[in-house]
Formats: C-alpha cells, structure tokens, sequence
C-alpha cells in the first residue's frame, strides 16, 4: 500500500432530522484497489457512498480528493472530478437503446452548419467496441437495455464509467439480484475494470463475493465503522461475523446447525 | 473467472426482419393510416372527400391536431401531460383580441405579447411540477380551470362579451398575422383552376377563382413543426435528455441530464404548440370566443398514444403523434363524408384508441422484453 | 395482435352496415342543417324532428351535425365540410358572424344555396348571400319581454345564462334589461351547463340578493334546475319568472303558475320551413318574398294543452 488514497472521507456523519444515518465513518479508496464495503441492512452503507457521490452533503466530517478539501454541490460536481457511481436499480433506462444510455449526459456532438446534432455513428461505434472489450457481444447498439439481462446492464453502466475516465468507481450492491452465471460475469468486470488502476468501491451483502474480488473490507454497522481489514488478514467467517454484530450470528448459527 | 473474449450468446434468436419493423412506435399509427384511407377510398370516394375541397378540409383539420399533438407528444415523453392545452388555446386567442382589438395594439404586438405570456405560462407549469413534485395530470389540471376561467371573466369585464371580434380589420397589413392566417401557393392553385384541374367558384365576388386558392399557413405550421420536433428528438443530444428525462428521471439525473430544465422547456414547447394553434384560428376567423378550444387537451393526447407514444413516458415518436392527428382528423371529417351519424364518431374514436393503445403495450413487451 | 384485427374488423363491419343504412335514404335534394349547439344541449331535438319530419314529407335526404363541444371554430370546419361535399343546399345558424361567414360565403359561391336560422340577423343573412333568414330576432324578442314584464311591475331580475360564450344569449339577457328600463349590470349570471350547478348558482344569487323581482332563463337548461331552485327556495309561484324557449318541465312550470310566460321561437318552424322552401325553390324556383320570422310568440297559461302535448317533440 504505498500509493496515495485518491479519496479520503474523514469521520463523516450524516443525520437525517432526527435519524444518524451515518456517526462518524472513515474510510479511503486507492488506486487499482477494490475496497469493499459490508454490513447489514440499514447499515447506512448506500448514504455513505451517496455522500462520496454528492447526492448528499456530510453532516460534518471531511473529504478529501488527491489531497485536497472537496465539497461536492451535486452528482454532476462528483463525476466530472472522476466519482462514477452504478446503482442496482437507477443505472439504465430500458426503453432506451444501448447507446443512447451509453451516452446519456454526454451525447457526442456533430455539427452541421449552425446546428448540432448527436454523432449516433461515433456514439454506436464506440459503445459497440467498450462493450466487446467488457466481454458482451452487442447484436446491435440500437437494441433496447430492456433486453439485456441484469448483470449485461451492470456492465453497460461500468464500461460507461470506465469510458467517462472515472478515478473511482462506486458500485452499489451490482450482483444483489444477480444469479450465479452473471455474478461471476460482474466480478471478472470489476477485476479487469481494478486492473486498469481504477479504485472501486463494491458495497455488497455477500461475503463470498467481497473475497473474491475484494483488496481491503471495510464493515459498517449502525452508522459506525466496525474496522478495516487488509485481504488474508481476515476469514470469510470472521467478517461474517463483524457484520451480524458477531454475537447473535454465533447463537443464530448453532441454532441452525451451522448452514449459514 | 478470466473471460476469453466476447462470444455471441448462443441463446438469443436472430430476430426476423418483420419483428424489427414492429419494433417501432409508429407502426400502430402507420397502419391505421392506410386502413383508414382505405375505408372511406371505399366508402366515400365519390363523396367530395377526395376532392380539392374535401382534402383541404380534411387536411387542415388534422393539421390543427397535428400543432398540438406534437406538443404533447415531445412532452409526454419527458414524462409530464398538459391538460391545460385546450383552455390554453381559449385563453390565447382572447389575450390576441383583448390586445389588438380592445386596446387597439398592432396585431403583431398582439401575437408576440401573446406567445410570451403563454410560454411563461408553460414555464411555469413546469415549473410547479418538478418544484413540488406533484403529477403534472393535477397540476395541469388546474391550469385547465384557471385559463378557461380567466379566458370567460375578461372579455366579460371588459367587453361585456364572450366573444371579440373584429381582427380581421385590425389585423390588415399586419406584417406578422399572415404568417398565421395567410395561405401560400395561390398563384399554383389559380392555374390548376384556369386548368380546370379543380373547379372554380361559380357565383359571388369570388366566381371563376379556384375553390381552393392556397395552403392555409396552419398546415405549413403543423408540418415544420412536426420536421423540427421530429429531429430534434431523434437526431440530437437535447433529444436524448427528453427521452431520458421521461424514461427514468433519477437515472437521467445520477448521470447529469439536466431533467427539471428539460421538463420545464417541454412545458413551455407545449404551450407554444397551443399558441400557434389559437394565433391561426384567431388569425383565420376573425374573432376569439371563450369557449375555443374546449377538450382539444384529450384530442392531443389521443392522437399522441394512437401515435404510439407510451402513456408512461420515455417512448414515442413525433411522425407517429403526426400520423394520429392525421387518423383522427380523417375519421372525424370522414364520417361525415361516408353519411355516418356523427355521433358515432366517438365510438369510432373509442375503437381506434383501444387498439392503439393495445398494440403499443404488445409492442413495448417486445422492446423491452418483458412478459 | 389476431386478436385486435378481429375487433378491428367487427368495427368496420358495423361501420358499414351504418353507411348503408343512411345510404339508403338518399334519394331527391340533399340538405345539411349545422347548428352551432353542442350534444348535450336538448332543445335542438325539436329542431332535428323538425329537419326529418320536412324531409320525409318533401321527399328529399336531410342531414343534421353540430360542434360536440359547440366551439364555434370547429363548427366553421363543418359547414367547409358540408360544402365540400356538394349538397345543393345547406342550412346554418350564424352564432359568431366573424367564425361563420368565411365558410358560408364559400359554400354560397360554390353554387349551394343556404338558409341562416335561429341566430344571427336578417341583415348578416343579406351579407353572407343566404337566401333568406328564419328565426327570432333576439334582442328584439328580449326587449319585447322586458316590455312585458315592465308592464307587470317587474324593475330587477335575474338573468341565467347557461350559454355564456353565445352572443345571442348576452343579446336576450340585454334586450330584457333595456325592455325593463334598467342596466343589466351583475344581473346576469354565467351558470354553466350542469343541471345541478345552475340549481345552486341560482339559489346563491336569489340568498344573495332578495329583493330580485324576476327571474329569466335562456332555454330549459336552465329552467329547468331553476325551478327546481325556487322549488327549494319557496319562492317557486312567487316571484316573476319568464323564460325563453320551451320544453317539457317548462310546460307543465307555466301550467303550474311557476312560469308567467315562456317565449316560443317555435324552432319546429327553423328546420321545417327551410326544407320546403329550398325544396321548392329547387323544383319549382319559387321563394317567399321575405324573411320568416318564426317567433316571439308568448305561450301563458292559456293555451297551453297543444303545447304541453307536443313539447320537446314538435314544439
Ligand atoms: N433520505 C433519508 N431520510 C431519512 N432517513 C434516511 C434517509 N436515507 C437513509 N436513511 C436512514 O439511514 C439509515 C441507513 O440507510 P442506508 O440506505 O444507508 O442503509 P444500507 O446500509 O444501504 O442498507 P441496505 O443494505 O438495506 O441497502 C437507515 O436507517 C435509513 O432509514
Ligand atoms: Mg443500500
């Protein structure tokens, strides 16, 4: 670990009138690492990122970007300094084609004249080639996402951040409703997206997918963080653990027989 | 896990040719236009429908539906409705009276004044929705009894009548109203009536001109309204953002779509639409009357979902709100011509809408794959 | 998608069967009548038994249209429409001179003879090219009233117009006032169409001012929940009530002594009468001298039974 975090979030709280959400998390993300971001519903892990994102602004608490104080005013602030964020269920419009969501927000531009049109051959082209290099052989960009299944739509909005030249990709629970077969589709994703020296951050539940992807583990609980752990430093089973809040998961477990 | 390269799925069927066609919004649209010509080439072709006259007429009733239908087409797929646009119609037409005729203005003042006002209206329209978050179906619906109130209660006040007239003597010479109430070509018409291609008057001050002497601009109007909708929305970037901002607006805005804006100019589009489609009429007629424009909102919606336009936003195309305009236009003139009871117009229009309204769900589970 | 053809057809189906039947009947001249009323208004029923009954014993086809909504714009398009279709002659009332007289002016010099009825005035008519006018001079008919009812001690009324956007309707309620001697100031009221909405516009106005001497309403849309109104009030037989136009409640309102007069344009006569005379000027080229003037006529208490009998049918 000898590379400078890209992002430093620094005892950041986060109240919501009267609930806290988030009490004093902190939290970094470096270059080429996936570090991964685990604990149980309600843990406040999607407000944590969403703070990163600039959909919300910290309570208090710090960010700091390259080194630097950042205060992000709004999700456009945040992605234009290189913080993409996929969510679950927000990513694509399905009625939309592929490339047209490839592009969204930063359609490419022809100009005709005095008049400016969107470059669709540009914009085909390159959607068609991100995506082969994702591994997903389009039958054409103007098919609608709406076609695609779950985890091909998780791709076409990570090669769409990996395209944007974002520093940092956030991804919040991508194979949450994913079956086995796409799952694994998203995680070599995310091991090739890493391999390019992009930091991603990979909010999941799943225990076994954190291990197979994840750098470092980071667990929240009830607003707090519970630690950081470096990849061999921590069993599968201990994390489990740390996320149930460790005690009633043991009684759960032997109540069980051991299948959880 | 290390992928091998992208390999085609073996799962996906090569989609036929014709179910690609089908993929399209307009399919509904197209062909009910060609069922409905052919219907009435049979049953009233030799009604006058199909002459000069009765084209004209048919035409320049679908273009007035074509104007509004465009509107609430490119904002139907940002996602909103207008229920104002009727009584925005009533209340245009009366504020170009009230202006040009009671306080005596150039006309021209009159119809610019007008189409500020009425896009500020629409602003703020769309302004009210993406503030408060309300469904635009209420919020329009406000609008509907606002104007339609305003458009009943000023002349009353002012002129103690519900219907201003005299226009036409303050609009003569007016450099703008033609541009509106003008038609074009009547030199082309008046050889094909020297031809006796089309006939021509046979009494009056007008006996031996052509029974049509030219393009009303309202056509023009639907027309280069429809072109300039229909590309911007599939051929530019502001296009995107209208289909995004209908389709998913969250989505749209995680990834910086300027959606409220969007949403707000597609408000504000609208109400031009109506506008335009009131300065014509008060251009054309002469007069404004306080109960102009009564259900037009409906008749533009229907013509944009018959267009193939998902009720739902984010999906639609212009040319096929155009073709739903020219449908209803057809069948409404139509059934006159075929000796149908008018009334059953609207059994017609009920049938129609069904329909539309049926294949473009089936056609939506295709595109999106849904079952 | 089979499914949706089927229904499809089904339409056209019937849609054909209608054509034919109306085809049928095609036989002689062919007049159009275009009103300006919208569907839901009533009293033009008289006029349509009025159009069919002239065409039945003329033996020529007639056919009625109107505006659904009544927008006067929409109506031009009609009368454009009928026009295109080459009838030989076409019959129309003139509610907005500005919206109408483009169109008609058209339809007179393509060779069709047209009839103005009901609204309008005899002298629009002479503008227009029509062959003559056939109806009740409004504001006369207004004023006529008002005389009347000045005569019976009347000096404030209340005037409900349920067809606001309707020149001739403001006409009425102004010739009443000028007939009384007074302004027609907030006289008037605009009450809609609905039944149920002019009942309380009319209790509210009456709560509102008491001292209202009389009462005038435009037609049965508005009598009728107006009596209904003074009903509830416990005013209905008391205080002075005339009406335009007649119908069935109406009637039996007059019969009752709710209703001192009602004003009968007789619109049997606007639809019949032109059929005849265009029939006859087509055939035998013959053409009254003159304008008919098919009202005002009072109808009181007094003769009231051929009324009552035929009221909303023929009269
Ligand atoms: N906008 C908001 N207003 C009020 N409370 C909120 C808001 N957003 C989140 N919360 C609260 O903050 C807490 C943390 O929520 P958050 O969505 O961050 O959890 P999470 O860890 O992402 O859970 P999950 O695994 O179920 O997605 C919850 O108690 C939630 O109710
Ligand atoms: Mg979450």
């Amino acid at each position: 670990m000898t590379t400078e975090p890209i992002i430093q979030m620094r005892d950041i709280a986060k109240h919501f009138g009267p609930v806290i959400a988030l009490n004093g998390v902190s939290f970094d993300i470096r270059p080429g690492e996936c570090h991964c971001l685990l604990g149980d519903n309600g843990a406040g892990k999607s407000t944590f990122i969403k703070t990163m994102a600039g959909v919300h602004k910290p309570t208090s608490g710090e960010i700091l970007f390259g080194g630097q104080q950042m205060h992000f005013d709004s999700p456009r602030d945040a992605m234009e300094a290189g913080i993409a964020t996929v969510y679950q269920d927000l990513a694509m419009i399905p009625l939309m084609s592929v490339t047209r969501n490839f592009w969204m927000g930063r359609e490419p531009i022809r100009k005709v004249g005095p008049f400016k049109f969107m470059d669709f051959k540009t914009a085909n082209d390159v959607t068609m080639a991100e995506m082969r290099k994702m591994g997903i052989n389009l039958r054409s960009p103007d098919q609608a996402v709406g076609t695609l299944s779950g985890g091909e739509r998780q791709t076409v909005a990570i090669a769409r951040a990996v395209h944007f030249g974002a520093k940092v990709l956030i991804l919040d629970e991508p194979t949450s409703a994913l079956g086995v077969r796409q799952t694994a589709n998203v995680l070599s994703t995310i091991d090739r997206v890493r391999k390019t020296g992009i930091g991603i951050v990979f909010i999941t539940h799943n225990v076994r997918h954190a291990m197979a992807v994840g750098d470092r583990f980071t667990v929240l609980n009830r607003g707090k963080t519970l630690g950081t752990a470096a990849r061999g430093e921590i069993t599968p089973e201990a994390l489990q653990d740390l996320m149930a809040g460790g005690q009633e998961m043991a009684a759960l477990e032997g109540s069980l027989g051991g299948t959880v | 896990m290390s992928n091998t390269g992208a390999t085609v799925d073996e799962r996906i069927k090569e989609t036929s040719k014709l179910r690609k066609a089908l993929i399209r919004p307009e399919l509904g649209a197209i062909v009910g236009t060609v069922a409905v010509f052919a219907f009435f080439i049979v049953f009233a072709g030799d009604s006058g429908m199909f002459n000069p006259q009765g084209v004209l007429n048919w035409s320049t009733v679908s273009a007035q539906f074509m104007i509004i239908a465009v509107g609430a087409c490119m904002l139907m797929i940002a996602g909103e409705f207008d229920l104002s646009v009727g009584s925005m119609i009533g209340f245009a037409g009366m504020s170009i009276a009230i202006i040009s005729v009671t306080l005596g203005w150039p006309v021209w003042v009159a119809i610019l004044l007008t189409f500020a006002l009425c896009i500020a209206i629409g602003a703020l329209n769309g302004i009210i929705v993406v503030r408060t978050g309300l469904p635009s179906f209420i919020v329009t619906l406000a609008f509907l009894f606002i104007l339609r109130g305003f458009t009943i209660f000023f002349p009353q006040l002012i002129e103690r009548r519900t219907i201003i007239g005299g226009i036409s003597e303050a609009a003569a010479g007016d450099w703008l109203a033609p541009l509106f109430g003008g038609k074009v070509g009547g030199a082309f018409f008046v050889w094909l009536g020297d031809l006796g291609v089309i006939e021509v008057f046979s009494r009056g001050t007008r006996a031996g001109q052509p029974v049509v002497d030219g393009i009303p601009m309202l056509i023009i109007w639907a027309l280069g309204l429809v072109i300039v909708a229909h590309i911007i929305l599939t051929r530019t970037q502001f296009g995107n953002w209208i289909f995004a901002a209908g389709g998913d607006a969250q989505a749209a805005r995680y990834v910086g779509v300027p959606v409220n804006r969007v949403k707000i100019q597609m408000f504000m589009f609208t109400a031009f639409c109506a506008c335009v489609f009131a300065t014509c009429q008060v251009i054309e007629f002469g007069s404004a009357g306080a109960d102009r424009g009564l259900l037009k909102e409906f008749e533009a919606i229907i013509a944009v979902v018959i267009g193939g336009a998902l009720l739902t936003g984010g999906y639609g195309s212009v040319v096929g709100a155009a073709l739903g305009a020219l449908i209803f236009g057809v069948v409404q003139q139509g059934l006159f011509f075929a000796g149908v009871e008018s009334s059953l117009f609207r059994v017609f229009l009920g049938v129609i809408l069904l329909f539309a309204v049926i294949l473009n769900t089936y056609i939506r589970r295709i595109i999106t794959g849904e079952r | 998608m089979k499914k949706v053809m089927k229904t499809l057809t089904v339409a056209a189906v019937a849609a054909t069967a209608m054509v034919s039947a109306n085809a049928a009947m095609a036989e002689g001249e062919r007049y159009i009548l275009v009103s300006h009323a919208p569907d839901s208004d009533s009293w033009w029923n008289t006029i349509k038994n009025g159009l069919a009954l002239g065409g039945e014993q003329m033996g020529v086809s007639v056919e009625y249209r109107n505006p659904p909504t009544g927008d006067l714009a929409d109506m031009a398009r009609i009368i454009e429409q009928a026009a295109a279709s080459a009838p030989d002659g076409i019959i129309t009332t003139l509610a907005d001179f500005d919206v109408l007289s483009g169109p008609i002016r058209n339809a007179v010099d393509s060779g069709i003879e047209v009839i103005i009825i009901n609204s309008g005035t005899p002298e629009q008519a002479r503008e227009v090219g029509a062959l003559m006018y056939v109806g009740q001079p409004e504001y006369d008919a207004g004023f006529a009233a008002g005389q009347r009812a000045a005569g019976d001690g009347v000096s404030s009324f209340l005037c409900v117009n349920h067809y606001i956007a309707q020149p001739a309707s403001t006409e009425r309620c102004q010739g009443f006032a000028d007939g009384l001697g007074v302004e027609l100031g907030n006289q008037m009221i605009d009450s809609g169409q609905d039944p149920s909405e002019i009942q309380n516009r009319v209790m509210a106005y009456l709560n509102a001012n008491p001292d209202t001497d009389a009462v005038l309403t435009l037609g049965p849309t508005s009598a009728d929940p107006t009596i209904m109104a003074l009903d509830q009030m416990g005013l209905a037989g008391d205080i002075y009530f005339g009406t335009f136009d007649l119908g069935g409640d109406i009637v039996q309102a007059i019969r009752d002594g709710v209703i001192e007069w009602g004003i009968d344009q007789q619109p049997f006569l606007q639809a019949y009468l032109p059929v005849v005379v265009l029939t006859n000027y087509h055939r035998f080229g013959v053409l009254p001298g003159n304008n008919i003037n098919s009202g005002p006529g009072f109808v009181t208490a007094d003769a009231l039974d051929l009324v009552a009998d035929l009221a909303g049918e023929y009269r």
